[in-house]
């Protein structure tokens, strides 16, 4: 495993030092343990998502239904604890929720061959409006008290979710690296038919990573809801992109079969620190979309420089 | 191949077929030209999108950026017809050149660089929204464009057809032109279906690819001036959305996301089945709601087919032993659709049925034995700016409340998030419809009055509520608070708890978001005024999401400690401030907002947020449907000084406004007499 291996994570790493370089220079106060630990709360949903996307992409398709995946999981979670179910169980129940999701657009994508992106897009509107639908906007309230942090209290409910983030994250990437399911992802992500004639069917593999997806949003949507004590109706707007921009940004090629869970911590953290990283900067918050867009665009050109620099121009055209 | 793609189009014809008929039967005056003329006006933006990602999709490249280009372009021909001082030509000019630059970024990144277009356009998705938003902060809102222009969005040739219908079918014939009768055209599906055989074959694969993407910035371009033309406004969330719409369309319309394959022909079809059905669900009286899921569905339903009629004949040269699996797969597919089909129309006609139940009993409810007629109930149709808001959730508790009462049909519809366009869509709609009163929450002023005053022309009693238009566009305004009014009791109210100095923050919707924009240059206005020793730090956006509002207000709580008070001027924003004071655990910080009452409870309770400030909602909806009736009846008149309002008792009328009274304070002491 050289370093080599790791250059375009390495490029999400550098720009990702410089900006906390720069806080460090501007705003050192952005390194109070007090907005690290609130940096890391924020985003550690993201980040499970983007886990789950990270072998969506490596399979070399798309999910953007995860937002509207998420928003219909908060709100289940909501109504599975008003509903009496034991807080500790509603953490289960929404992720069985999530994977079933999950698995609809696996089996229309592994199963039935349907192209990711046009397959995700209609479930996209159908979960969200389905939602909109049957709840009408409205929120989630009188939960159960120990509906937040599990009734942990604040302390140890952070711990609690920080320690599953962590520890499923660990465990996705020692399993990409290590197992063979792990391998399978790789190997239909960079050729079908190669995998195919080694006894990996693509449809099986896609449709256990969308399935697997779909549970860790469900997981995330669960341990989102239980930071707060009332449950919208509307959550998870734009995760789609904004898990697929870490994903990509942390060096995965979109074409599948290339890259890793590391490259997408680096993305997640890029991503999710600039926001707070401008605030603490004084910078006026119009200019956030912008600073993200071209981000993502010079993520995307540092490759090309890497590329460049080993490639003769003409072998690059298609 | 050509046999698949007739066979294809045949089949979304006869899909188009069955929703006139649907609609013919279900909607009211859908079968009619004005109507036919509306639906295609309303397509014409998606439209010009939807062919120019047409090529686009048909090299196997897909292009996000469209709908965010669409958003700069609108600012900036906004900006140098107004600003810049520039005849409205010129500025027209320049706006397609930008169109031009921007679609050309995307195609250098793509080309020359060979990077993804998913991510590349991804990227300049945020990039050129975020300019938009930069240039404007948010906040700028052109309008008042010369009526020359505005015809080329809101007139009629010869009386009926459309101005911008004109463009759209230029622009079908001149892609249909170049696709499918030009070697460029030919060369684009060879790029699609092989780009490496195709540059074997000596086609210029990167600039005819670059070509394509010019061509749908351009398209981007049109469609913005256009949208503007159509709305009277410029603003930076323009065209939010469309890509999505118009990819819907393409995809619906038989072209290969994969690239390879589609026709023009197939993308217009597309587009009109997607159209006709918002249309007609729209004058059949369905939620808007239902539009998402139906489409979703023949969305899938059109892959599957694609998959049914294409995959097992392809594969099977491919690999001879797994045909017999395709085939069991195609069959699991369209038994998947056709179920699903089946559950929808089941739920649908359930749905109806509850509908239908509740219309005829409710009546019979109030006023005792009265035999209903349906016949002769006034219908009044009421337009929220969002549906899913639990702010219009609970104006319309009040609204349904007032129609039981007088026995009215009350038809609640709007988009489903903050969207002009649609609302425009929605009343042209009713005003097919031939509804008796049309009553709008109004989001864009210049934008809807137009179509506000040709349904006044067309006899139609229009009333405005919660936000104004112009004041010719509309009978009566159901005035809840001005934003004035709003501005000023928030900052009095954070002068009350700061004790007249100190810091405070402010956490708004988003940074385009046109009501709050006002509000927070009332407060400036009254703090300059009244408290010049506060001071407003920082305006952060939430974007209308409790959990962005919570960590933005995180972050202030950190960057400005000495900030003693969070001002959240957004529904769900208030409970998300609240909710970071009492995990920071900063009891010195104070939250007070505009929200609703029952999500804040929780938090007023515990003294985190100290008011709420707002009307009663639900009375809002009450009164606006009392003040419809009253009209109908000819017993609210211009002139009158008081309405008499079911529950509400006698209020007051100034001019051509009726007045709910001034906004309402909840705090710890009266919180609990509201549900809503």
């Amino acid at each position: 495993m050289s370093l080599k291996r790791y250059k375009r994570e390495a490029s999400a790493l550098a720009a990702y030092l410089i900006l906390l370089l720069g806080m460090a220079v501007i705003a050192p106060a952005f390194f109070n343990p007090g907005n690290l630990r609130d940096l890391a709360m924020n985003n550690a949903a993201v980040l499970l998502v983007a886990i789950g996307m990270t072998l969506v992409i490596l399979t070399g398709e798309i999910d953007i239904s995860v937002g509207s995946q998420f928003a219909v999981c908060t709100v289940v979670a909501g109504w599975f604890a008003k509903a009496g179910v034991p807080i500790m169980i509603v953490p289960l129940l929404v992720i069985v929720t999530g994977s079933l999701l999950g698995a609809v657009g696996g089996g229309l994508v592994g199963r039935l061959r349907m192209p990711s992106i046009v397959v995700t897009l209609a479930l996209m509107v159908a979960w969200r409006d389905g939602l909109r639908w049957i709840t009408e906007g409205a929120w989630v309230q009188n939960l159960p008290p120990d509906f937040q942090w599990f009734g942990f209290g604040q302390a140890a409910g952070q711990v609690v979710i920080i320690a599953v983030t962590l520890i499923v994250l660990l465990a996705a990437a020692w399993a990409l690296q290590n197992l063979n399911a792990g391998r399978a992802v790789y190997a239909v992500g960079s050729d079908a038919e190669a995998a195919r004639l080694a006894g990996m069917e693509k449809r099986n593999v896609v449709f256990a990573v969308f399935t697997f997806m779909g549970a860790l949003v469900g997981l995330a949507a669960a341990l989102n809801a239980a930071r707060f004590s009332i449950v919208p109706s509307n959550a998870g707007m734009g995760l789609e992109l904004k898990a697929i921009a870490a994903v990509v940004v942390g060096g995965t090629a979109i074409t599948g079969g290339r890259g890793s869970l590391i490259g997408t911590v680096i993305g997640v953290a890029l991503l999710g620190t600039i926001g707070t990283a401008l605030t603490f900067a004084g910078i006026n918050p119009f200019w956030e979309k912008s600073i993200q867009g071209a981000i993502i665009l010079v993520a995307l050109m540092s490759e090309v420089v890497i590329r460049v620099m080993r490639v003769p121009l003409a072998l690059q055209e298609q | 191949m050509t046999r698949f793609v007739r066979k294809h189009e045949s089949v979304l014809l006869l899909v188009l077929v069955l929703e006139c008929a649907i609609f013919g039967v279900a909607g009211t005056n859908f079968l009619t030209t004005p109507n036919a003329f509306e639906i295609t006006r309303l397509s014409v933006e998606i439209g010009l999108i939807a062919l120019a990602l047409t090529p686009v999709i048909i090299t196997g490249g897909i292009d996000l950026s469209v709908g965010s280009m669409m958003g700069l372009t609108a600012v900036v021909l906004g900006g140098l017809w107004r600003d810049g001082q520039m005849s409205m030509a010129v500025a027209v000019g320049v706006t397609l050149l930008l169109g031009l630059a921007g679609g050309s970024l995307n195609g250098l990144l793509v080309t020359r660089l060979g990077l993804p277009p998913l991510i590349v356009t991804l990227g300049t998705f945020s990039l050129f929204r975020g300019i938009a938003e930069g240039l404007t902060r948010g906040i700028e809102n052109y309008s008042g464009f010369p009526s020359q222009f505005l015809f080329l969005g809101q007139g009629y040739v010869g009386g009926i057809i459309p101005a911008q219908l004109f463009i759209l079918v230029i622009a079908i014939i001149g892609f249909a032109w170049l696709l499918h009768r030009t070697a460029f055209g030919r060369s684009l599906y060879a790029i699609g279906y092989s780009s490496e055989g195709a540059r074997f074959a000596g086609i210029p694969v990167r600039r005819h690819v670059f070509l394509v993407y010019l061509l749908s910035g351009l398209a981007a371009s049109v469609s913005a001036i256009i949208y503007v033309a159509h709305l009277g406004q410029a603003k930076s969330d323009a065209g939010s959305g469309f890509e999505l719409m118009a990819i819907t369309a393409v995809v619906l319309g038989g072209t290969s996301i994969f690239g390879g394959r589609g026709t023009i022909a197939g993308t217009v079809l597309g587009l009109f089945a997607l159209v006709v059905l918002q249309n007609g669900l729209r004058l059949a009286g369905q939620p808007a709601e239902l539009t998402g899921i139906l489409t979703g569905a023949l969305l899938l339903g059109t892959i599957v087919l694609n998959r049914f009629s294409t995959a097992s004949k392809k594969q099977a040269v491919v690999y001879g032993d797994t045909e017999e699996i395709e085939v069991k797969n195609s069959q699991v597919a369209v038994l998947s659709a056709v179920i699903i089909i089946a559950a929808l129309i089941v739920a649908a006609s359930n749905w109806m049925l509850v509908r239908s139940v509740n219309r005829n009993s409710s009546p019979a409810q109030t006023n005792g034995a009265a035999p209903p007629v349906p016949a002769n109930r006034i219908q009044v149709a009421m337009m929220p700016k969002a549906k899913g808001d639990p702010y219009f959730i609970s104006c319309r508790q009040g609204a349904e409340e007032a129609a039981r009462e007088l026995g009215i049909d009350l038809l609640w519809d709007g988009p489903t998030d903050l969207d002009p366009a649609k609302q425009n869509e929605v009343v042209e709609a009713w005003i097919t419809k031939g509804v008796d009163v049309i009553a709008v929450s109004v989001e864009n002023q210049a934008g809807i009055s137009t179509v506000l005053r040709k349904a006044r022309d067309k006899g139609i009693k229009v009333i405005t509520w919660d936000a104004d238009a112009e004041e010719n566009a509309r009978d009566f305004l159901i005035n809840q608070a001005t934003p004035q009014g709003i501005g000023n009791t928030l900052t009095d109210e954070a002068a009350r708890i700061l004790n007249g100095e100190g810091e405070f923050a402010i956490v708004t919707a988003s940074l385009s978001a046109a009501n709050q924009n006002e509000w927070i240059k009332h407060i400036k206005a009254r703090l300059a005024e009244k408290y010049p020793k506060m001071k407003l730090v920082a305006i952060q956006p939430s974007e209308g999401d409790r959990d962005r509002a919570f960590s933005e207000t995180q972050t202030l709580l950190k960057v400005y400690p000495q900030a003693k008070l969070i001002m959240a001027i957004a529904a769900p924003a208030v409970p998300g401030a609240a909710e970071a004071v009492k995990q920071a655990g900063r009891t010195d910080v104070r939250v007070i907002g505009l929200s609703l009452p029952n999500m804040n409870k929780p938090y007023v309770k515990a003294g985190i947020v100290e008011s709420v400030v707002l009307w009663n909602t639900v009375d809002l909806g009450y009164l606006t449907v009392y003040a419809a009736d009253a009209l109908t009846g000819g017993r609210l008149k211009r002139g009158d000084n008081e309405l008499t309002a079911g529950r509400l008792g006698k209020i007051e009328i100034a001019g051509d406004e009726v007045l709910l009274g001034a906004p309402f304070i909840f705090n710890k002491q009266n919180i609990d007499r509201f549900n809503f």
